[in-house]
């Protein structure tokens, strides 16, 4: 883990120097806004109606909409990690210090995650406004963030790993993009494949259901088992990547 | 400092780096050299530790590079190729950076980025982000992070490269003053570097260390030493008389000398005359002089034939790499027989 605080500060310093994180950022909340301001007006013209569910199940787990944006929003925070590293030759510097490949591959990791955990911060202010007309349940605020961030966590890991395989780093956004568009695509199959173990494994990586769950208050450890998974695969071959061009 | 023993890269079917060995010890400045593609930067990385080796045993400030990989990497000073730097950090910013990424103690930190700083001569722009420097003070500050940690060897792979004339001369000076308490291997292609800065060369062509030692000792490998003269009087006469005394090899003619302002009655000839690669050069040229003179030949002018390093190094690394062919002679009138690869010079 050498080198994992001061190449993770540079690479904050970095992610926020350039326009693109403040951009990602400008983009995300004025979806997220967007999502918060037709779940307010919805439950304002619906309030005598007995649901079973709140502007807080809604705005987190009733609907894909917050999760179509990480699509695009989650391989363009990670592209550049390694694939500019490499196109611009600075990964000579900073392999040659006295750093393990764990570390850097963790450092810049941990950079993107605390960058997406950044853009998430400001819909706080969403439950704030709610909790001025209603009863907010923290704890269940506190799961729905623990699944968002683990949901986001995963497909860091997956952006990490692809910007490690390629010099690209146009190609690595498109690589990271298409498999977490495959596996959202394969969450949606629990729609299509209504019954039987494909509904079962569909159901298992859907966001949609994950997030259900965790708008719910209910933190599944299978859930969280699957997204450590998502998680630590990733990373580890990006590590496995990383040595492999050094050590090839 | 640094022992290299039967080094070899491959990357697929090609053999970037094919049985090196060498050892550069402590307090040398050390050229690398060889023309591009010859595989100076491939072994520099695998010396900073930034890729690994195919096949051999790379040693570096007594710690082996496979087996305690973060103290070798801690011991040198690694300037890339091109410099890479990060262009939205300011100088200070990034050496502050390489500084903590490089082990420095937090209290020292600034000390040593001031004084790297110093030295690489960046101190001015040190609030400027590195985007907007130009070549040359990227170069700088490229060194400035090799010298941050205040390593005991320095591995520069083509410092100049890219440099406007003043610039070189700058860095070269650099590099001569910070060779006075380090050691330091740097890559270059441009020869007139390694005369300028160096106290020893090895010589990489194809992969292959094709020659080792000092400037003047690589010129000898090529060429024996030699002797240009200018005389006046009997062209065989000259010859025979030339080719009779001691030490000389052998004797021919050669292009004569521009005409004098004061030109001779009789046209002047030259001659080149080659020193056995055993005989003292001074001693030889009295001989051949007194020979000449004797033999009733008129000497204007006599000059140790000087080759140029371009040349013999044009000719160590150009041509099929064939393995007897390597580095041997270019003629017969030259040194003996030449090993199959590494001609070291024994310094």
């Amino acid at each position: 883990m050498r080198g994992f605080w001061p190449i993770f500060k540079r690479e904050l310093f970095s992610l926020f120097v350039t326009p693109l994180a403040w951009v990602l950022l400008t983009a995300f909340l004025l979806v997220q806004g967007l999502h918060f301001f037709l779940i307010v007006t919805h439950f304002a013209n619906q309030a005598d109606l007995a649901v079973d569910a709140g502007p807080v199940q809604s705005f987190f787990g009733q609907t894909i909409l917050p999760y179509l944006p990480l699509l695009l929003i989650c391989p363009l925070l990670t592209m550049r990690l390694f694939a500019e590293e490499r196109r611009s030759g600075t990964i000579e510097a900073l392999l040659t210090a006295p750093v393990g490949t764990t570390g850097v591959v963790l450092a810049k990791y941990m950079a993107a995650l605390v960058t997406y955990v950044i853009m998430w911060a400001p819909t706080l202010l969403y439950l704030v406004l709610i909790q001025q007309t209603g009863e907010v349940d923290w704890r269940v605020v506190a799961a729905s963030y623990l699944g968002v961030t683990l949901v986001g966590a995963g497909y860091l890991a997956i952006g990490t790993m692809t910007s490690a395989m390629t010099q690209s780093q146009v190609l690595a956004a498109v690589l990271s993009a298409m498999a977490l568009v495959a596996l959202f695509m394969l969450g949606i199959g629990e729609f299509i494949f209504t019954d039987g173990p494909l509904n079962a494994l569909c159901a298992h990586v859907s966001v949609w259901t994950q997030m259900n769950d965790f708008s719910r208050g209910i933190v599944d450890l299978r859930r969280i088992t699957f997204d450590a998974t998502l998680i630590l695969v990733p990373l580890f071959v990006a590590v496995r990547a990383v040595d492999a061009w050094r050590w090839g | 400092m640094i022992e290299v023993e039967h080094l070899s890269k491959q990357y697929g079917a090609h053999l970037a780096v094919d049985d090196i060995s060498f050892k550069v010890d402590r307090g040398e400045i050390v050229g690398f050299l060889g023309p591009n593609g010859a595989g100076k930067s491939t072994t520099l990385r695998i010396l900073a530790g930034f890729l690994g080796a195919t096949r051999g045993r790379v040693r570096v400030a007594g710690y082996d590079l496979a087996e305690e990989p973060m103290k070798a990497r801690a011991s040198l000073g690694y300037m890339p190729e091109t410099s890479p730097l990060y262009p939205e950090m300011r100088v200070s910013e990034y050496l502050t950076f390489r500084a903590e990424l490089k082990l420095v103690p937090r209290g020292e930190r600034r000390a040593a980025v001031a004084r790297a700083m110093r030295d690489a001569g960046v101190e001015h722009v040190a609030a400027t982000p590195i985007g907007q420097l130009s070549k040359g003070y990227r170069q700088r500050v490229g060194l400035a992070d090799a010298l941050v940690s205040d390593p005991p060897l320095l591995i520069l792979d083509e410092p100049t490269a890219g440099l406007d004339p003043n610039q070189i001369r700058e860095v070269r000076a650099l590099v001569q003053r910070l060779g006075q308490d380090r050691t330091i291997l740097l890559s270059t292609h441009i020869l007139s570097e390694v005369e300028a800065t160096c106290t020893r060369a090895l010589v990489i062509a194809r992969g292959r260390l094709v020659a080792e030692g000092t400037i003047e000792q690589i010129r000898a490998i090529r060429r024996p030493p030699a002797l240009h003269v200018a005389v006046r009087g009997d062209a065989d006469l000259a010859l025979t008389a030339a080719s009779a005394a001691p030490g000389v090899h052998a004797a021919r003619t050669a292009p004569a000398p521009d005409p004098s302002p004061d030109p001779s009655p009789e046209p002047l000839l030259g001659l080149e005359i080659d020193i056995d690669p055993g005989a003292e050069a001074g001693q030889v040229t009295e001989d051949v002089v007194r020979a000449l003179v004797e033999a009733g030949v008129g000497v204007r002018a006599i000059t140790p034939r000087t080759e140029s390093l371009e040349q013999v190094f044009s000719e160590l690394t150009a041509g099929d790499p064939a393995p007897s062919a390597a580095a041997s002679p270019p003629s017969t009138a030259a040194s003996p027989a030449a090993p199959r690869k590494n001609r070291k010079v024994k310094r």
